[in-house]
């Protein structure tokens, strides 16, 4: 058996005086590239290195004259205002057509635009100009943003020049809109949601801990005002059958049917529904009209066809709905950015989209109005046009959470309603452009089923092989079960379950079958999508090892030294009594911020009701009720999520086997070896964040037999019934200990685990750990990887690891491993690298991805970012540039083990 | 008149940085000077509706705040300056 190695620090083509890398086996002495490499089509070749060549930009114009409209409307109904606020913007927001786009459309009018909206959240901007920057870090809402560091790279804004502001390290403003983007953030003070929510969350009892739990950074953000909405699955289906004038005639009917009658917040919704509808409206025809005037200037013939049929296309779309292939993509894209331009949301995901189109697609292959080089021509145009999106959140959200990813998943596979195999060729064409135009946006994923076809499968193993890091693996039986766990009481059945998709990077969401009939053939599809709202809400994301030290330090925080939580009564004599007083500070911090986060998110759905997402949503429609009065067919989606539970298990064995049980040192011993970092530099210090890369101070001998034994004690990943039974009874708490909890909807909440960025910030923040990890440095990735370099014995010990509780407790889990390019490789590599995955799967892991790269190259990258512009690596969920990542993530994935053989 | 690139109506912006120009059919930086083609694009500070009020800001038809360089390809109300 192969044992956990450290690559020789001067292997061939490596960077010399480096620390030695986390392997499990030998790897090639000379870095070996990834074994596939594909190449766009020429237009999306073009369109791809303009989006390289192109800077994150943010844009008042959306919130101007959303702002402006909303003040003009004081004392209208809230949904109607809402409504007139949106018309408003849409109808007035620049349209933009870049050369040799097929699909149009986008946030605002740059390529990579996005904008900020106040009426969540103002005071990020009102900080720059006055004292409530230190008015927030007080009160504890800024504080996540104070450790968050950006890449430098890529297409991030980093430093202000010339014209342009810097905002956050990120987005980009022209300096002549900032005088307007201050005075419209003042016209939102005190009437934003944050302000609103916050006036209110301060009644809860206990507010103050909930104030010193976001200042420890124990939990990472509010959702209510950041991403109110998110890491869900959008629903294409009403404008896909209905198109925009038979929405209004719906609306128009139920109006009737419902004004004067009781329940009449029905008529606000429609009438709202109208206004919205309006507004898109016009926001196509503003695009029809720029197409046309583009045609009428353009000397190109190719180029003046294409214009002119982009013209008659949108002017189509704005009233009817699609009839072929391409206009229902643009149909679906066009609602995508709707959707995000409305609300600010990470992970709209379009879900099993290959199923949603494949109607048009197969009726336009079948009657040769379609080819398959067209069709990657669209698909690859898509995965652009997806690309560019940018979302704009506060920097402690985007930067640490998110690393800059807006997590649009398009999952394949899974079944039908009727319970057959759902892949299709279509699907096929999505992973083939996937690889042709490698991009982080749309990310896949397969939702496996002993039933997927082996076609399917093997050409998403083509394309994990590619190294993009997607798709990422999903077990179709594992989240059926937790679908009916949670929604049965809702109503959902078997059948309905099989709709299911992933929100977001990983979030399980409920779906539902709606039926499509396709003018032309007449024929009838079931069609799957999104319908239960944001999995983005609740408490998000708790650091569990944080807590664990404030256990350790009874309440007080060893970063601030301030007091957290109360004294927790024990004297930590026993293992047990550790273990007792982590629940009940996990639950304390659970149920404070569960409490605010209802109350902020009751004030979300009162000031800004979402209209379009509710419009789109079934059966919102039907109700007459929009998301926020839960119009959508399953509502049971807040969720708490958590961060660093393998460093928490990791911690739980070493405490117990070297504290409690063999006492190789005292408690009080320990503590002090963490106060002092086992004599090891901060990781801010030596501007690293993986463990591998600390450098000892003079005082290393001192704590160097401590620190051994935390090294050496038992860890979660090799199938050591020592850890993993640790590991086992965390879960199994944690899951049960969520359905406590109940969220704004009266319905229980659930488990959500995964690190997004989070391990990156958290462990930044969070002092050295029992289980020998330094302060500083990042926490294991995901919530079933294992920690950098500990896993020693093979792939499938971590698998029995992993799978030592129920994954369908949970929303989801996360697995996140690293091979060699050598080690799949060829059509033999392949089917060894398929059978690894179904056995992991089939043992009731819920998701596992990869990352195929040579780790040395991911060192040269860090060295070298200028030759790595379109270089990307799986990180958590989501799949980013190698250089728009932060230092700690980098460090943290080029640290992950990586296995030279399986 | 400031003639710069970003606001030439011939100029589709790709960032903040710079853009399109759609006549010469490359990539021109916004705050560069332009050519000989410069021709002001709908924006609020060439309309005539437009009074300044200090920099960055004015007043749309003497009562809405606006800035100058807001785009104004979809007003309605868009009536060019003569000047501009």
């Amino acid at each position: 058996m192969a044992t956990t190695k450290n690559i020789p620090e001067n292997t061939a083509n490596a960077p010399a005086n480096l620390s030695p890398l986390n392997c499990y086996g030998t790897p090639p002495e000379a870095i070996t590239r990834r074994e596939i490499n594909r190449e766009p089509t020429p237009r999306a070749k073009r369109i791809r290195d303009l989006y390289f060549d192109t800077k994150s930009s943010t844009s008042v114009e959306f919130p101007y004259w959303y702002t402006r409209r909303w003040m003009e409307l004081e004392g209208e109904i809230p949904i109607i205002r809402r409504a007139e606020a949106l018309k408003c913007a849409f109808s007035r927001l620049t349209p933009s057509i870049f050369p040799e786009e097929l699909l149009v459309m986008g946030k605002t009018n740059y390529l990579r635009g996005s904008y900020p909206m106040p009426w969540l959240s103002e005071s990020y901007f009102m900080a720059a100009e006055d004292k409530m920057y230190q008015e927030a870090v007080k009160a504890g809402k800024l504080s996540a943003d104070t450790v968050t560091k950006w890449g430098k790279g890529g297409g991030n804004v980093t430093q202000s020049a010339g014209n342009v502001l810097s905002i956050a390290g990120k987005f980009g403003l022209r300096k002549e809109e900032l005088p307007m983007l201050m005075e419209i953030a003042r016209m939102w003070k005190d009437q934003s949601v944050e302000d609103v929510g916050h006036k209110y969350e301060q009644l809860v009892p206990g507010y103050k801990t909930k104030e010193a739990i976001m200042r420890s950074v124990i939990c990472m953000f509010d959702s209510g005002y950041t991403l109110p909405q998110g890491r869900e699955v959008i629903n294409y289906y009403y404008p896909l059958q209905y198109g925009i004038d038979g929405i209004i005639e719906f609306c128009r009917k139920q109006t009737e049917a419902v004004a004067g009658y009781p329940d009449m917040d029905r008529l606000y919704f429609y009438q709202a529904v109208i206004i919205a509808m309006e507004g898109i409206r016009q926001w196509f025809l503003n695009y029809a009209a720029e197409a046309k005037e583009l045609s009428r200037t353009e000397t190109d013939a190719a180029q003046k066809k294409e214009y002119d049929a982009i013209a008659e296309r949108m002017e189509w779309l704005s009233s009817k709905p699609p009839r072929d292939f391409h206009d229902a993509l643009q149909m679906c894209w066009s609602y995508h950015v709707a959707v995000l331009n409305e609300d600010c949301i990470s992970g709209l995901s379009p879900g099993r989209l290959g199923q949603v189109l494949y109607p048009w697609w197969k009726k336009d292959m079948d009657e040769k109005k379609l080819t398959r080089e067209r069709t990657i021509e669209l698909l690859e145009c898509m995965r652009m046009k997806f690309t560019e999106l940018d979302c704009f959140a506060s920097m402690g959200v985007v930067g640490g959470v998110l690393s800059g990813n807006t997590f649009n998943n398009l999952c394949l596979g899974g079944l039908t309603k009727d319970g057959q195999d759902a892949s299709n060729e279509l699907e096929l064409l999505l992973l083939e452009t996937g690889m042709s135009c490698a991009t982080p946006q749309p990310t896949l994923s397969v939702l496996y089923d002993e039933k997927t076809s082996e076609e399917l499968l093997m050409k998403a193993v083509e394309c994990t092989k590619i190294g993009t890091g997607y798709p990422a693996w999903v077990s179709n039986q594992t989240a059926l079960n937790f679908i009916m766990k949670n929604y049965a009481a809702e109503g959902m059945t078997v059948e309905e379950a099989r709709a299911w998709s992933i929100g977001g990077c990983l979030e399980t969401s409920a779906g539902s079958w709606m039926p499509l009939t396709l003018s032309g053939n007449g024929r009838t599809y079931y069609i799957p999508g999104g319908s239960g709202p944001a999995t983005s809400v609740g408490v998000h994301f708790v650091s569990t090892p944080k807590i664990l030290e404030l256990v350790l330090f009874d309440g007080v925080d060893q970063r601030t030294k301030e007091r957290v939580f109360p004294p927790h009564g024990f004297a930590l004599n026993t293992y047990q009594e550790v273990w007792e007083a982590f629940q009940k500070y996990f639950s304390e911090t659970v149920k404070v911020l569960c409490l605010c986060n209802n109350i902020q998110h009751d004030a979300w759905r009162k000031i800004t009701p979402p209209v379009i997402n509710s419009m789109l949503k079934p059966d919102c429609l039907n109700k007459g009720k929009d998301i926020g009065q839960m119009g959508s067919r399953y509502n049971a989606t807040f969720n708490i999520e958590v961060c660093g539970s393998v460093n928490l298990v990791n911690a739980l064995a070493s405490l117990k086997k070297n504290v409690y049980e063999e006492r190789h040192f005292t408690l009080d011993e320990l503590k002090t070896a963490l106060t002092n970092n086992f004599g090891f530099q901060t990781a801010e210090e030596t501007g690293s964040y993986s463990l591998t890369e600390q450098k000892k101070t003079g005082d290393y001998m001192k704590w160097a037999s401590v620190h051994s034994r935390c090294l050496q004690a038992p860890k979660y990943g090799n199938d050591d019934p020592y850890a993993d039974d640790i590991f086992k009874t965390w879960e199994q708490w944690f899951c049960a200990m969520c359905h406590d909890y109940k969220s704004l909807y009266d319905r229980e909440m659930y488990a959500c685990q995964i690190s997004v960025s989070t391990h990156g910030a958290m462990g930044a923040v969070t002092m050295a750990t029992p289980d020998g990890r330094l302060a500083g440095t990042t926490f294991a990735d995901g919530s079933v990887s294992a920690y950098p370099g500990t896993d020693t014995n093979g792939p499938y010990a971590l698998f029995n690891s992993a799978t030592c509780w129920d994954h369908s407790a949970s929303q989801n889990s996360q697995l996140n491993m690293k091979i060699h390019p050598s080690v799949v490789k060829g059509r033999e590599g392949s089917r060894k690298f398929l059978e690894l995955i179904r056995s992991y799967l089939r043992k009731g892991g819920f998701h596992v991805q990869f990352n195929i790269v040579d780790s040395r190259m991911l060192r040269d990258a860090q060295a070298n970012p200028d030759k790595y512009r379109g270089l990307l690596v799986r990180v958590a969920g989501f799949t980013q540039y190698w250089v728009e990542l932060g230092k700690p993530i980098q460090d943290e994935v080029i640290a992950r083990t990586e296995y030279e053989e399986l | 008149m400031n003639s710069v690139h970003k606001d030439c109506a011939n100029y589709t912006a790709v960032d903040v940085f710079k853009g399109h120009c759609r006549r010469l059919k490359e990539i021109k930086m916004a705050d560069e000077t332009g050519c000989e083609c410069f021709t002001p694009a709908r924006m609020c500070k060439f309309c005539s509706h437009y009074t300044s009020r200090e920099e960055f800001l004015g007043l749309c038809m003497e009562h809405a705040v606006v800035y100058p360089d807001l785009p104004a390809k979809t007003c309605a109300d868009f009536l060019r300056k003569s000047d501009g």
